[in-house]
Formats: C-alpha cells, sequence, structure tokens
C-alpha cells in the first residue's frame, strides 16, 4: 500500500512544500526514510513509531519506506513527523485517502502521540499545496496568520484520527488575546538634554539612516538608542509578515501567535559569533540576529569590543538589505534591513571626546578606533559625539518632547519617502537624489567647498544630501535643501575627535 | 666659539691605533639602561676608555659597585662590550654625519659647561652654531587644544623672526607647532632635542617635521643611533631642553605634562620661566597656570616673548596684536557675531552653542560651516574653537 501526504519543511525562513510517500510492503519488517533527511529528520522514525503505537494504532509488521519528495532537498526538523504518521496510518487503512486528500500536516510528534508547534509554522503552512492544514494547537493562532488556508489543529494523534474520519467535529482553540498594540516602549520624554542626540534619532527613525554614538561611559547612549523604537511607524502588513516568519523559524524568544507589528530592537551582546549575527550555522539555516532586526533597529552596543571580522560581515546586509548565506548544502536568502545604530567609547579611557581630558596614549587610541573598519564606518551616516548630560540639565531640564510628538513627523517624512518609491530615504539610490534632492544655491557652494577641501568624498556627499532630505522633510518643507539642512547633515557626518586619525598639532607640521 | 670640523677630525682617526674618547663615550652609552646618572658615576671613576676595559674584561663586582647597577644589568653590559666595538660605533655615526659632542671639547654647548647635570656626550645633526643665538625653550602638551597649537606657532615664530633660536621636544601637539611656526619664520631654525637616537624618529607622525628640523635647524640627542624611544629618556631629555635655553615657555600642559618637569628643570638652572595663560576649566591648561600662580611669568601676548627675552624692552605697540573681537574680521552677521561670542575662546561643541545661543540646529550648523570656512574657526573631531589670528579672507558660502 502507498499514500502520499502534504507538508513542508524550512529553508532558512520560507517553507518548501514536501509530500510524503509512504510504502508498505511484505519483507523483511523495518523502517526507512530516504529524501535527503537530515538527523532531526532521521530521528522521525523513532517518534512517529512510537507515537503511532501508544495511540493504540497498530504499526506494520512490514517494510516501510517514506520518501520525502522533492528528493534533492535537504529536510531539516521535525516538522514532517505528523505527515509521516498519517500517511503510515493511510497505507494501513486506518485512514482513507479521501479523508486525508484536502489536508496538509505540519507538526512534531511526541510519543505518547500528541502534536506540538514546529518553528517557522507561518512560513510552513504558507508553503503547503492543500487549502486545509493541521497543525498543533498551541500553533493555531500563528498558522491563522497566512492567507488563504483554513487551519485545523488537533492536541494528539487519536484526536486528529477521529476528527479526519469526521466522527467529531475539528475543535478550534479561542483566539489569542491581542496583546495591546503598543508594548509601552520608553519614551523620548525621559532624556534630558541631548539636543543633538534627540534629532539625530529623530532624522534615523525617518530616513533609516545608520547612527553611530560616540562618547563616554555614562553618557546616555543605550539610553538614546533604546527610544528610536519608540519613534519608528508600526509595520506594515507585509513588513510584520516578514518579521514575524524571522521571529516563527528563529525562534527568538518572541510569541508568534500575532503579526509583529512593532519594529523590534535587537541588541546582540559583543561576544556575538558572525553567524548568530548575519545567519547561517552547519545543520540548518537560521535567520541572524540583524535578520531578527528587519524592519526594526539592530543596536551594537561597544562596537569596539565586536571582532572586526563579525562587523564586516555587515557590510554586505546594509548595502542590500538582504543577507545571502551560502552553505554546501545550500543557499538562502533571509531578509535584513534594518537601522544599524552603533555605540562605542571614544579611547580606551573614555575620555577623548574632551578636548584634552584623555589619558590614553596615541597609539592606543589609534588601536581602538581602528577596530571599526574604514568602510564599516563609512556605511554611518551619521555620528553622534554623546556628552554626559549637565547637573543642571539632569535636575532642572524640562521634559522633552514625547515620543509620540516627534512620531508624527517621522510618519510625515515616512510619506515623503514612499511617495518618491521607497521605504525611506537613505534607499533612495544616488541617480534619484539629483532629482529628489536638488540643492539650493548657497548649499551647493557648501558641498563644493566640502568636496574641495577634502573632508567630504563624492559618496559621502551623497550620503549628506540624502540625511538633508530627511531633514528638509522632517520640517515639512520641499526640496530644494537649503544651507541649513545639508550643513547639518554635514554636520553629523563628522567623525568624533578619536575616529579622526589626525593628531594635535599635526594640522601645522 | 666650537669648530665645527672639531669632532668630524677625531672621527677620521678612528682608523688610527688611538681611538677618542667620544668613541668610547658612545659605545658606553649605547649600553642597554645605561642613562646619564650611571654613565656619570662611572666617568668619576674612570676615564671613558679605562671604563670600556673594565667592562670587556668582565669586572664585575667593580662595575655594579662603582655604577651602583645590579648583577643582571652589569652581566648585560658586559655581555655587549664584548661584541661591541667603540671604534665601529663612532665610524657608524660619523658616516650617518652625526657630530659627537664630548664636555670639556670646544664642542661641547656653553651653556651645558657647568651644568649641575651635564651630558658626558651629545649627538648633534645639523647647524651647531644656532645654540650661539638667544634661545628659548617652548614646550607644552602633547594633547593639546587648537588654541595652545595655535599660540605655540605664533610664538615660535615671531622668536625665530627675530633671530631667537627655538628649542622644543619634536613631540606631537605643543613641540609640533613651536617647531613648525619657527621653521615657518624662515629665518632662524629650530633645535629639536630628542628622546631616541637620531635616526629613529618619533613619533612617526612628525618624520617631516623631523627631517626638516635635521636638514634647516639642529637636532640633538643624548642617546647614540639605534637607540629607542625609552620613556625614562624623555624626562632626562628635558633638562638639556632647560639647560640649552635662556627662557622656558609653557604654553599648555596639564598638570603633571612633562612640559611642568621642563620648567622646573629650567627654574633649577635659574632660567626665565614663564606660561601662557588658559582657561581655568580647560584640563591642557591646568598645569600652565599653576605654574604662573607658583610664580613663573605670565605671556599675555606674542610681544611678552621677546620682552622676556631682553629683545624689546619697549613693548610695540599693538598693530600687530591679534584681533580678540572678531572687529577686524569680515563678519557683519549678527548671527555669526553671536555665534563667535558664545564661544568664550573656549572648544565648544555644535549641542553647546545650541544651548548659548538657543539658535535651531540646522541654522547654527549652516554658520559653522561658513564660520569655518572664512577661516575664524578650526574644527577638530566634533570641536569647534575661535581661532585667533585675523582670518585669510577666503570666499564664503552664503
Amino acid at each position: 500500500m502507498t499514500a502520499t501526504i502534504s507538508s513542508a519543511v524550512l529553508q532558512g525562513v520560507v517553507g518548501q512544500a514536501v509530500s510524503v510517500e509512504v510504502h508498505v510492503s511484505d519483507g523483511l519488517p523495518g523502517f526507512t526514510i530516504v529524501g535527503l533527511p537530515d538527523a532531526s529528520c532521521r530521528e522521525s522514525r523513532d517518534r512517529v513509531r512510537a507515537a503511532v503505537l501508544s495511540s493504540g494504532f497498530g504499526w506494520p509488521t512490514k517494510r516501510v519506506t517514506v520518501n520525502l519528495a522533492p528528493g534533492g532537498v535537504r529536510k531539516e526538523g521535525s516538522g514532517l513527523d505528523l505527515a509521516i504518521a498519517v500517511a503510515v496510518l493511510v497505507a494501513e487503512e486506518v485512514l482513507t485517502k479521501q479523508q486525508t486528500a484536502k489536508f496538509a500536516f505540519v507538526a512534531e510528534l511526541g510519543l505518547d502521540g500528541s502534536l506540538r508547534r514546529v518553528p517557522g509554522t507561518l512560513s510552513l503552512v504558507e508553503a503547503v499545496d492543500p487549502p486545509c492544514v493541521v497543525v498543533a494547537s498551541d500553533a493555531h493562532a500563528e498558522a491563522s496568520l497566512s492567507s488563504g488556508r483554513e487551519i485545523y489543529c488537533a492536541d494528539t494523534l487519536v484526536d486528529l484520527v477521529s476528527c479526519l474520519r469526521a466522527e467529531v467535529a475539528f475543535a478550534f482553540p479561542p483566539p489569542p488575546p491581542t496583546t495591546a498594540g503598543t508594548a509601552a516602549a520608553e519614551d523620548l520624554q525621559e532624556v534630558r538634554g541631548q539636543m543633538l542626540g534627540r534629532r539625530a534619532l529623530e532624522i534615523a527613525a525617518a530616513g533609516g539612516h545608520h547612527l553611530l554614538m560616540v562618547g563616554p561611559p555614562g553618557a546616555g547612549k543605550t539610553m538614546l538608542a533604546r527610544r528610536l523604537p519608540g519613534l519608528l511607524p508600526p509595520l506594515d502588513d507585509e513588513a510584520a509578515r516578514v518579521v514575524t516568519r524571522v521571529y516563527s523559524a528563529g525562534d527568538f524568544g518572541v510569541p508568534t501567535s500575532t503579526l509583529i507589528t512593532q519594529p523590534p530592537f535587537r541588541a546582540p551582546h559583543h561576544s556575538t559569533t558572525m553567524v548568530a549575527l548575519v545567519g547561517g550555522g552547519s545543520r540548518a539555516l537560521r535567520p541572524g540576529e540583524i535578520s531578527a532586526a528587519h524592519g526594526g533597529v539592530l543596536f551594537l552596543d561597544e562596537l569596539g569590543e565586536f571582532s572586526p571580522v563579525v562587523l564586516d560581515a555587515l557590510r554586505q546586509p546594509l548595502e542590500e538589505g538582504v543577507i545571502r548565506v551560502s552553505r554546501a548544502a545550500g543557499a538562502v536568502t533571509f531578509p535584513a534591513e534594518f537601522v544599524l545604530v552603533g555605540s562605542m567609547n571614544p579611547c580606551p579611557c573614555g575620555n577623548a571626546g574632551s578636548p584634552g581630558r584623555c589619558r590614553c596614549t596615541d597609539a592606543a587610541r589609534m588601536r581602538y578606533a581602528r577596530r571599526l573598519s574604514g568602510p564599516l564606518l563609512d556605511r554611518f551616516d551619521m555620528r553622534l559625539f554623546v556628552q554626559r548630560p549637565s547637573a543642571e540639565e539632569l535636575f532642572r531640564g524640562e521634559p522633552g518632547e514625547p515620543s509620540a510628538a516627534v512620531r508624527k513627523r517621522v510618519l510625515a517624512a515616512r510619506a515623503e519617502a514612499t511617495r518618491r518609491g521607497v521605504r525611506y530615504n537613505s534607499m533612495l539610490p544616488s541617480r534619484d537624489l539629483e532629482r529628489e534632492a536638488p540643492l539650493a544655491p548657497e548649499a551647493a557652494r557648501m558641498a563644493e567647498q566640502a568636496v574641495a577641501s577634502g573632508q567630504l568624498s563624492a559618496r559621502g556627499l551623497q550620503r549628506v544630501r540624502c540625511v538633508g532630505l530627511t531633514i528638509c522633510d522632517l520640517e515639512g518643507r520641499k526640496p530644494p535643501l537649503g544651507g541649513a539642512d545639508l550643513a547639518l547633515a554635514l554636520q553629523l557626518r563628522h567623525n568624533p575627535v578619536s575616529l579622526d586619525h589626525s593628531y594635535a598639532g599635526s594640522h601645522v607640521a | 666659539m666650537w669648530p665645527e670640523d672639531g669632532a668630524a677630525g677625531s672621527a677620521g682617526d678612528t682608523e688610527g691605533e688611538t681611538l677618542g674618547d667620544e668613541a668610547y663615550l658612545a659605545a658606553l652609552s649605547s649600553l642597554a639602561g645605561m642613562g646619564p646618572a650611571r654613565l656619570e658615576r662611572m666617568l668619576v671613576r674612570w676615564q671613558p676608555a679605562e671604563a670600556w676595559s673594565v667592562l670587556a674584561r668582565g669586572r664585575l663586582a667593580e662595575v655594579t659597585s662603582v655604577a651602583r647597577v645590579g648583577e643582571k644589568v652589569g652581566q648585560r653590559w658586559i655581555g655587549d662590550a664584548r661584541r661591541a666595538d667603540p671604534a665601529e660605533i663612532h665610524l657608524r655615526h660619523s658616516r650617518a654625519g652625526v657630530t659627537l659632542r664630548r664636555r670639556g671639547t670646544a664642542a661641547y654647548p656653553e651653556r651645558l659647561v657647568g651644568d649641575p647635570e651635564p651630558p658626558a656626550l651629545l649627538f648633534s645633526q645639523g647647524e651647531s652654531a644656532l645654540l650661539e643665538c638667544p634661545t628659548v625653550a617652548i614646550v607644552g602638551s602633547r594633547r593639546c587644544t587648537r588654541y595652545g597649537a595655535d599660540v605655540a606657532f605664533d610664538l615660535g615664530k615671531a622668536a625665530a623672526a627675530h633671530g631667537v633660536t627655538v628649542i622644543s621636544g619634536l613631540a606631537i601637539g605643543i613641540d609640533a607647532a613651536a617647531h613648525a611656526g619657527a621653521l615657518a619664520a624662515d629665518c632662524a631654525p629650530p633645535v629639536g632635542v630628542v628622546g631616541s637616537g637620531l635616526d629613529r624618529i618619533y613619533p612617526r607622525e612628525n618624520a617631516v617635521l623631523w627631517r626638516m628640523v635635521a636638514q634647516r635647524g639642529l637636532l640633538l640627542s643624548e642617546a647614540p643611533l639605534g637607540t629607542a624611544p625609552e620613556r625614562w629618556r624623555f624626562p632626562a631629555r628635558n633638562r638639556i631642553m632647560a639647560a640649552l635655553s635662556d627662557a622656558c615657555v609653557v604654553v599648555e600642559s596639564h598638570v603633571d605634562g612633562g612640559a611642568i618637569g621642563t620648567a622646573t628643570e629650567a627654574a633649577r638652572r635659574d632660567r626665565t620661566v614663564a606660561a601662557v595663560p588658559g582657561p581655568i576649566r580647560s584640563p591642557a591648561s591646568a598645569g600652565a597656570n599653576r605654574l604662573i600662580a607658583e610664580g613663573g611669568g605670565v605671556l599675555c601676548d606674542i610681544e611678552d616673548l621677546l620682552v622676556l627675552l631682553d629683545i624689546s624692552r619697549t613693548r610695540l605697540p599693538l598693530q600687530e596684536a591679534p584681533a580678540r573681537t572678531g572687529g577686524g574680521a569680515p563678519v557683519t552677521d549678527a548671527t555669526a557675531v553671536a555665534i563667535l561670542d558664545a564661544f568664550d575662546w573656549m572648544p565648544a561643541t555644535l549641542e553647546m552653542l545650541a544651548e548659548r545661543t538657543g539658535l535651531d540646529l540646522g541654522e547654527l550648523a549652516w554658520h559653522l560651516e561658513s564660520l569655518g570656512a572664512s577661516g575664524l574657526l578650526a574644527r577638530r573631531g566634533l570641536w569647534y574653537e575661535r581661532r585667533g589670528e585675523t582670518p585669510v579672507p577666503a570666499a564664503r558660502p552664503g
């Protein structure tokens, strides 16, 4: 007897439809799985057999061969368990082909026959061919996020068989409580002082410009960075789906029973490995932190402490918005469109930002600055020096503008970008910049001077223009960019003193 | 007067059987860890050639007791002395164009005669006659501000223009600015007293300046060629700078900066010590201000330097004094003037200025860029400083 059941496996963050074919024939009793299963997939054998037996169905004392088609694709994970079990039951005529024809099955089995959720359920459900999908009860909400599929669920294999035989109706778990929309992100209102810092955050949020914050310890770099997600508009449906798929596949510890509409904020520790950051892995290709930050903010605190190799791996995704991970077993593409916020101390002692206060040797300072490669530094459209707020600012400063007010301006600026055909200004290709961000005469003169004096490269000028355009948008003005727009953008691009590879007095030599 | 060819002559007879004391002294100074004090103790007891033979014969007990060094150091000296050849060392120096100036010869700088801690041997390269002019040491912090570097440059230029030899240490920061200023005057080239061997350019960033001083001015060192810039050599070098100068000017220095050491050495030798005052909030000026508080002279003006050196007893009229109010500058814009006033002649960031002036960040940024372009402001990293000099008229955007 043979039987064919639909299911899917995960490849990166997208699903790949798989049909599970079971062949039960005479011969020495045995159970083999073919079709490039990996270790976790081969272990299905024991789980499926135990689950079928403990559910009270007999296991054929025959030769059972399972084929996972297409045979050329490596299958990973335990999501095929249920499909294999159902296929065996069909082959054994516990179920009929008609009863299972319109269903696909995506769940892991416990030894007692219980159904369990598998990572990436959303992508898997979206990948299968049949219109109806059976998942574990705890994955029902997530699976229901897919469009155009009927989702059914069961707690155990026994229940499922009864339902498929139409002896009892499928039960549906109550829909998950809708989480109260915005989990109160930290508000910009709580920040005292930091006038330029707030402004830079606003520009970063509106234009998607990467931001580097340099400052002494305790100046408030992390505090500022944590307030950036609160300025970002909620994700649109498309982006929310992508983010939810990533979180579902990657198990980043965020429930995926509802669409993730809040822009994510990821702050991996500086001991993070390259694979954990950009994605990959030897067994299954998992999305990394940069994909988890898709649509939101990737905050790298203590940038100087990250391994240079890890940091330089960020260059391609920063440029293209996706990361392609290729291994011998195959290549996958993960989404990776995020606002990068880096923070670092200006030097080992942390005081180099203020003239004459640093106690480090020049060699030590240079070594520290060199940890950030030139090409990566170049990706930061804005470099901000964060100073410790004065006592007066801390205790008597007025509370700043609340995040909600800033977000309103950000939304308006994003709308301008959408009109230009991009999600935000930093994605504008340079050929469009000429048209979208013309320079007023005084701004053009300043730009020319900045390039002529060598403080700005041609590429740098493009980025400055881009930031200038965002500044212009935020103020609700139409291009051309005025002198003030460009000047502020220029100011935000200057390197903090310690990253300036020049020495005191060297200007006169 | 020391004959220019004096040392060169002695270099010529190294081939002969009698090797000059210079050669032995050079060989002794090239031993690892041989500082001026240890060398001095050996020279009190032995002639240079004698000291070398004691080492070469491996008389460890004598060496350790006379030089007051541990056995380990003594052993290493003996090992090195057995391998090294004074004649070869001497030849290497004369081939490199380095002159050896031994204490007690005519080639020895006059100001060092009768010094409390005179170096036994000086290695020099360049124009030795420079030390016969009046001299001023201009020293200061390596971590200086733009203000300090500008003042050091101006002082160096003014001194050199009046035929005063500027002595400094060729370090980065104030030293480099003083040297550059003196070279810019194109009159009296400067003297660089360095801590490493004359072929070991340190710090590397000053390589161009170092070579220019060697070509046009004079380089001096207590260390033979090939000596690495070890930390302890710099305070020892400071005493030579202090001894060679008629006056010592500290431009900017941290409280415990090396420049304070130079000033102390100068005061010990009854040289005039003066400092350029700085803002009391600036750590880079703390040492200089302290020096003033403790009785050092005050340089309120570039002209004060000349008064200090007795070059002009009367102060010149203020025609060349830098415009400090921006009055002479082409700044007519009221906002720009307000921004310049907000500086208080202290470094400030965009954010600080925005708080002081209450201007919008964009507008302020625009003015900073313009003022920077016209030379009224200097930027280092994210800090702006007002520049004292009357700006060179430049095309201003807008």
